[in-house]
């Protein structure tokens, strides 16, 4: 009896360090896709034809229906699991905003006197959490409107001219209104995303290799990076801006 | 340090959390008193002279002045800090300050912490686990140096409970170890002493209560009056419940 109560104790740690390990390894194969995918998109500033022709070779080669299916499978995975750690109750997550703005304020008041040992040094992973379950609420709505949407272009011939995503499905889509949705989306995940492999190598211990101001400041590039490709490229889809890079398939036949 | 150079010393404005629970007329409230800023002054002779000139109902704790004994942390301007370590020319011109959260509220700034650290002692049975009989007479055994560091890293903790005061966690889950628990459960991991194994502390450490229950605000590390590395702590938790998880029954 005994015996079944301590393996079952052991089963639940397991599960528990399975839980993590799901958690985080998905969160960084979707933040790694994510950036992989906004460089891909990005074949877009080449104009049309670029972007034509990268899509029809992803399915050509059917790399991008199994990926489709792929990563909402770990996006619902990640959801699930990433989500467990939110408190349930308004009032926790009202205690905890408390203490955050409490942490935050104490290091904006910190005066030109402060000493080297002075508490009021700035903080703001507190805030930067509690962004994290913000924005992954947004992305938990709007990626699965989006995801859904281009495994219909990927999977089917519902939209467009053919199976596959084209540049003029997608064109259409954000000159008639989702561009709204998809600036919202593009902040939401950059940030997610950076935050989130920020505090997967901090509490994994990058910490013995980088400091955690440099590793915030690398997070800061690569969002600001990822952030001002992904807003070119909206403007090139909604017609605003001419593909900047067009000039590279310029002699090529189309 | 401009403002202890200068000729006419800063007001300042303590507003201070007052509660009595053992008093059914006390309520919840905040009070201001005012001070002449004197050099190098910190919290603690800021709040004896605001208890021996203004109020002697004032209660907070004190004991060592020098970051020791532990029993000075209170929020101040909504963080956690020592009040003996903090000195008021850090500080802006008013200063709010309320006892740490998490803890049970003695009076005004003073908690219990006694309690959640013994509770959270014996729920971990944070001490030498050994069947060697004891010999006073014999020589210590001999221990790596680096591990010895470690060991003694991890023993600097004066439990004076900023840490748990700063966790979002701590401040809603009652269960949770907290930074100061998960800092000593590594102290005896890591301790040869200890015959406890990693897959005795597995169970202890690798659930909701334990190292998996954080969510990495990192608030805890940024606080600690003595500078623990906190967030190596858990990276060493979290990596020797994985190297359990897959270790062989």
């Amino acid at each position: 009896m005994l015996g079944d109560l301590e393996s079952s104790a052991v089963d639940l740690a397991r599960r528990q360090v399975a839980y993590e390990l799901l958690s985080g390894a998905s969160g960084l194969v979707l933040a790694l896709f994510m950036w992989g995918h906004m460089i891909l998109v990005g074949s877009i500033l080449t104009g049309s034809r670029g972007f034509d022709w990268l899509a029809g070779m992803l399915e050509d080669y059917y790399i991008a229906q199994p990926t489709v299916i792929v990563i909402f499978a770990l996006f619902l995975v990640h959801g699930a699991l990433a989500s467990r750690k939110i408190p349930a109750q308004l009032a926790e997550r009202k205690r905890m905003i408390a203490l955050q703005k409490g942490l935050a304020r104490a290091g904006h008041n910190r005066p030109a006197t402060a000493s080297d040992i002075s508490p009021a040094q700035p903080h703001v992973e507190s805030l930067l959490w509690i962004w994290q379950v913000r924005t992954g609420m947004v992305i938990l709505v709007l990626g699965s409107f989006h995801v859904i949407l281009l495994g219909f272009d990927v999977l089917t011939p519902l939209f467009g001219e053919r199976i596959g995503i084209e540049a003029l499905t997608s064109t259409e889509r954000v000159r008639g209104g989702l561009w709204l949705p998809y600036a919202l989306l593009l902040i939401c995940v950059e940030f997610h995303a950076g935050v989130g492999l920020y505090r997967l190598g901090v509490k994994w211990g990058s910490g013995r290799f980088l400091s955690r101001r440099v590793l915030l400041n690398i997070e800061r590039v690569l969002l600001w990076f990822f952030l001002v490709l992904g807003f070119i490229v909206l403007l090139v889809l909604a017609g605003i801006l001419p593909p900047p890079l067009a000039f590279l398939l310029s002699g090529v036949a189309g | 340090m401009k403002t202890q150079e200068s000729a006419t010393p800063r007001r300042l404005s303590f507003e201070i959390f007052r509660y009595n629970p053992e008093d059914p007329e006390s309520v919840p409230h905040m009070q201001t008193y005012e001070l002449d800023e004197a050099p190098y002054m910190s919290l603690y002779l800021a709040l004896n002279q605001i208890r021996e000139t203004q109020d002697p109902s004032l209660q907070f704790d004190f004991a060592c002045r020098s970051a020791i004994c532990g029993s000075c942390g209170m929020m101040v301007n909504g963080r956690p800090a020592l009040g003996c370590r903090t000195l008021t020319s850090d500080l802006p011109d008013v200063v709010r300050l309320h006892p740490l959260p998490v803890f049970k509220l003695i009076g005004d700034l003073s908690v219990d912490t006694g309690t959640w650290f013994r509770e959270m002692v014996e729920k971990s049975e944070a001490w030498i686990h050994t069947e060697q009989p004891f010999d006073p007479e014999a020589t210590e055994a001999r221990m790596d140096d680096d591990l010895a560091q470690a060991i003694y890293e991890g023993e600097r903790c004066i439990e004076c409970g900023c840490c748990v005061a700063s966790c979002g966690v701590a401040n809603v889950n009652k269960d949770f170890f907290g930074p100061a628990g998960l800092n000593r459960i590594a102290r005896f991991m890591m301790d040869p002493r200890d015959a406890r194994n990693d897959s005795d502390w597995f169970e202890v450490v690798a659930n909701a209560d334990g190292v998996f229950g954080c969510i990495g605000m990192m608030a805890c590390h940024d606080v600690c009056p003595k500078e623990l590395p906190l967030l190596e702590v858990y990276a060493y938790l979290r990596r020797k419940s994985l190297a359990a998880a897959f270790a062989k029954r």
